[in-house]
């Protein structure tokens, strides 16, 4: 009795400082954060402590009139619709430019793949905001790209895509691309190509062993890449800041306004809390869609 | 093309003009970095036999396997299915399957799905698919098992839906990589004994591989012994065991004496202080390496055969060997059955003589 006492007493002692460090810097913020969207705005930002509303989220999906009746007011929405269609973009594109790297890696010779994703990690190594501020560089007009395809004659006008949501894309893929390779990498190292060859003998050609085998059994990676990729997209600030040049609102700068220039920390709390039940509904199904099947393998 | 139920035997179709279903001329693989897994290897593979390719690991038997199959390229020579060149086809444009060594079970599929994988590629309609599954679950011994998946299944079970599985495409050759090694012995076994009726019912040419001896002389027709990318004898397994045309053959398949004696000019050699009867004719004076199986040799009173002393004798239930130390140089495992008595035999320090059957002792090439 005494010994397992002694060992309950250890497990706790090895998880405190995590427990800590979880519950005093993201469970407190979490919890005030839920707390603050609740409140009414104080006249110059803040909140007015004890006085309770639920304004924050009606407003997100209506606007008062005149008469103070409520009209829906999709404004809103639509800013998550346009967050949600670039993230999903976003997600697909690294996936198609993801999935035949992580291939390519996963058939060399093991040295070479470890050097490989040695390769794909470095980009880490440089500052998000130093990386956005050079994609600026290279994609304004007279830019480097705009310049190698203006002097090459394949376009005549300035490309003009800084700016503009096909920029901020850009940024994003490249940004997140790292995040699509090494799941998806890490579930192909796994797999064992004799069910490639299994799969030619049995009368499958290239594309079918690949639609019928590969890509079935990589599926827990590309589910993990595809999270990875789209819940920080979902809610990006740097990127669409900086290449967007703030011009179409995505949630993580409506978000940001809010405590900034807009002055109303419940609506910017109403609208994290918002994203975050998008986010956790995304993981529960990742879950179980993914987590409680027997692993692959004999 | 369907597996005929019931099909030819083997051995009629053999009597018959023996069909060539693989010919296989001067076939070469070298590997990028200087390894040569085959040099100019020419075999025939006859329509409806189970022919093994035997030899240790690096032999270049799976490597043979591997090139009929498609999975590798040759670096020379030539092999033909059924007289049409396979030259350049890739694996899924042959007429062959593969039983892989592990199996290579498709992980998240059934085992109804595994088996179907082939008959979906040839775009044989469902219904037509499902009834050709049920077939081959008949065929080995696995009804009712359709909806399982392959890790929920025993190393014996999986071994009969790999089988089932490249049955089902319906191939008129089928490889088999080593099927049995991942198994128990009782179950190898088994899986022999089930390997060979399939094959007789099917008639299709099986060309099995494997680096077990006992393996290859129970379940073959036809066995190619293998060795350093080389073929070193093709023969049935009676041929093989009982005339093996090389040191290395009769080394590796069961247990072998090995002496050396020299020629006489006649059919006789001369080892140490006596002679031994030969079935070829070695030239005067020349030094050979000949070759005999335990049990074709037997115990004596001293004075007959070949003269020697007896340093262990080693009992194992239904034999017992006696290692005796030969006069004249070098020692000769003597196989004895055990019927029984124990009395008269002789113990170990015992003097002998050595005696063989006719036909006991083979001249061996180096």
């Amino acid at each position: 009795m005494r010994s397992a006492a002694r060992t309950r007493l250890a497990q706790a002692l090895q998880l405190a400082p995590a427990i800590l460090v979880l519950g005093l810097f993201m469970l407190g913020p979490l919890l005030l954060m839920g707390y603050v969207s609740f409140l009414e705005k104080g006249s110059y930002g803040g909140v007015k402590w004890g006085v309770h509303s639920v304004e924050a989220y009606v407003k997100f999906l209506f606007e008062r009139d005149f008469d103070d009746s409520l009209i829906l007011n999709p404004d809103y929405l639509r800013i998550f619709a346009r967050s949600f269609g670039l993230a999903v973009a976003t997600t697909v594109l690294a996936l198609l430019i993801g999935f035949p790297v992580a291939l390519y890696m996963a058939m060399q010779p093991e040295r070479r793949r470890n050097l490989l994703v040695f390769l794909v990690t470095i980009p880490f190594w440089t500052n998000l905001l130093v990386r956005n501020y050079a994609w600026i560089l290279l994609l304004r007009n007279g830019g480097l790209v705009d310049g190698v395809l203006q002097g090459a004659g394949v376009t005549e006008q300035p490309l003009g895509i800084l700016y503009t949501n096909t920029a901020v894309a850009i940024g994003l893929v490249y940004s997140f691309l790292p995040f699509m390779v090494l799941p998806i990498y890490t579930s192909l190292e796994k797999l064992d190509f004799r069910l490639v060859e299994a799969a030619y003998d049995l009368g499958a050609g290239k594309a079918l062993a690949l639609r019928r085998v590969v890509i079935p059994l990589a599926k827990p990676g590309i589910a993990a890449g595809c999270i990875l990729v789209f819940i920080p997209c979902l809610g990006a600030y740097v990127t669409p800041e900086l290449l967007g040049g703030g011009k179409a609102l995505l949630i993580g700068n409506l978000i940001q306004s809010q405590f900034g220039v807009a002055r109303n920390w419940p609506f910017g709390a109403a609208l994290a809390f918002f994203l975050l039940s998008v986010v956790l509904l995304a993981m529960t199904v990742y879950a179980l869609r993914f987590k409680q099947r027997p692993e692959h393998g004999a | 093309m369907t597996i005929a139920a019931g099909g030819r035997i083997t051995a009629e179709g053999a009597a018959a003009a023996p069909e060539t279903a693989i010919a296989i001329r001067e076939v070469s693989k070298a590997f990028p970095g200087g390894t040569v897994a085959l040099d100019r290897v020419s075999l025939d593979i006859r329509a409806n036999e189970f022919f093994t390719l035997l030899g240790p690991s690096g032999c270049g038997k799976t490597t043979l396997l591997r090139l009929i199959g498609g999975f590798e390229e040759a670096s020379g020579g030539r092999i033909e299915l059924h007289g049409q060149p396979i030259e350049g086809l890739p694996p899924h444009r042959r007429p062959v399957n593969t039983v892989f060594q592990s199996y290579a079970l498709f992980p998240h599929l059934s085992v109804a799905d595994n088996i179907g994988f082939a008959l979906e590629m040839q775009g044989v309609a469902r219904a037509e698919r499902e009834r050709r599954i049920a077939d081959m679950l008949a065929l080995v011994r696995l009804t009712g098992m359709e909806g399982r998946r392959p890790n929920q299944l025993s190393g014996g079970q999986q071994q009969r839906v790999a089988l089932a599985r490249a049955l089902a495409a319906g191939p008129k050759v089928l490889l088999l990589d080593e099927p049995l090694s991942a198994l128990d012995l009782k179950l190898r076994k088994e899986m022999q004994i089930e390997l060979k009726r399939l094959q007789r019912e099917t008639g299709i040419t099986f060309v099995f591989v494997t680096h077990d001896q006992e393996e290859a002389l129970t379940m073959s027709d036809r066995i190619a012994v293998m060795e350093s990318g080389k073929v070193l004898q093709v023969g049935t397994p009676h041929e093989i065991y009982e005339r093996p045309a090389r040191r290395f053959v009769a080394g590796f398949i069961g247990e072998t004496n090995l002496l050396t004696a020299t020629g006489t000019g006649g059919r006789t050699l001369r080892l140490g202080g006596g002679e031994v009867a030969v079935e070829a004719t070695v030239p005067a004076g020349t030094s050979v390496t000949i070759a005999s199986r335990p049990e074709r040799l037997r115990l004596a009173p001293p004075g007959e055969g070949l003269a020697g002393l007896v340093e262990d004798v080693v009992y194992f239930g239904t034999d017992t060997n006696y290692h005796v130390a030969l006069e004249g140089g070098g020692r000769v495992a003597v196989r004895v059955q055990n019927r029984g008595q124990a009395a008269g035999r002789p113990l170990a320090g015992s003097r002998v003589g050595v005696v063989a059957e006719p036909g006991a002792w083979q001249v061996l090439l180096d």
